[in-house]
């Protein structure tokens, strides 16, 4: 049996909500058991990787060092929706790690080359 | 197997009152066991490991998630699979983890059981589809 390919979906600002933190754990520990997965930030989710957050200040984890060990984990296939970045005035360079930027109609055929989603 | 059934995991994000992502959760698992599909287990994760709390005490007129839950399960033989992390948090806890923790009570209702996330892991790879209610 071929591994599935699996799409975590984020959508959520960092802090706020656990999703964003909830996200990271699950994908981390899927890593493990899956070398087919496929991370993608869209909408607010794209904050999630905006570096110099620090939530220690309103009593949330910083889990934000976390994502430096997607790499790692050899979870490489890290996907950002370029419209989410220009709405948001973020550029590439502000991210905390190395991403792929898509525009609309790349992050929907990525999306559907998943054979699973769960979204965040 | 029926002609055309489906192996479905199915992941739980929402907690059993406040939000409807689990009586949802719920009832397509009812359905698909109806309609002859498998159900290879359900993965409460997030607020979804609420769901399995023997504490949940709604009015006499309501449903109690947790018991249909348990209902189910039991009668399908399907796996409850709880993720242990997420539950600590949020205190929902075994019998093991209590004693371990130094804690006063447990409270997970039987037939959940706390796992990791590679349960999840496990339950996606056998599975025809994945569906998550949040």
């Amino acid at each position: 049996m071929t591994e599935k390919k699996i799409g975590i979906i984020n959508t959520c600002l960092p802090h706020g909500s656990a999703q964003g933190r909830e996200s990271l754990d699950l994908t981390l520990a899927l890593s493990a058991f899956n070398e087919s997965l496929s991370l993608f930030f869209i909408g607010d989710g794209v904050y999630q990787l905006l570096a110099g957050h620090t939530p220690d200040e309103s009593l949330q984890k910083h889990f934000q060092p976390l994502f430096k060990m997607l790499d790692l984990y050899d979870v490489e296939n890290i996907y950002v929706c370029e419209q989410s970045l220009l709405q948001r005035v973020i550029k590439q360079e502000q991210l905390l790690i190395d991403v792929t930027l898509l525009n609309r109609a790349q992050l929907k055929s990525k999306l559907a080359l998943q054979d699973q989603l769960l979204s965040f | 197997m029926l002609n055309g059934s489906l192996k479905f995991a199915v992941v739980v994000s929402g907690a059993p009152y406040g939000t409807q992502g689990a009586s949802s959760a719920y009832q397509f698992c009812a359905s698909a066991v109806q309609a002859g599909h498998k159900i290879v287990g359900v993965f409460f994760y997030q607020e979804g490991v609420l769901n399995a709390s023997l504490l949940v005490s709604p009015a006499s007129d309501e449903i109690n998630l947790p018991s249909l839950w348990a209902q189910l399960a039991t009668a399908h033989q399907f796996p409850l699979e709880v993720c242990v992390s997420a539950s600590l948090r949020r205190g929902i806890v075994n019998q093991v983890e209590a004693e371990q923790l130094a804690l006063a009570q447990f409270n997970l209702k039987s037939p959940f059981v706390l796992s990791g996330l590679g349960q999840l892991a496990e339950l996606s790879a056998g599975a025809d589809r994945l569906v998550q209610f949040k």
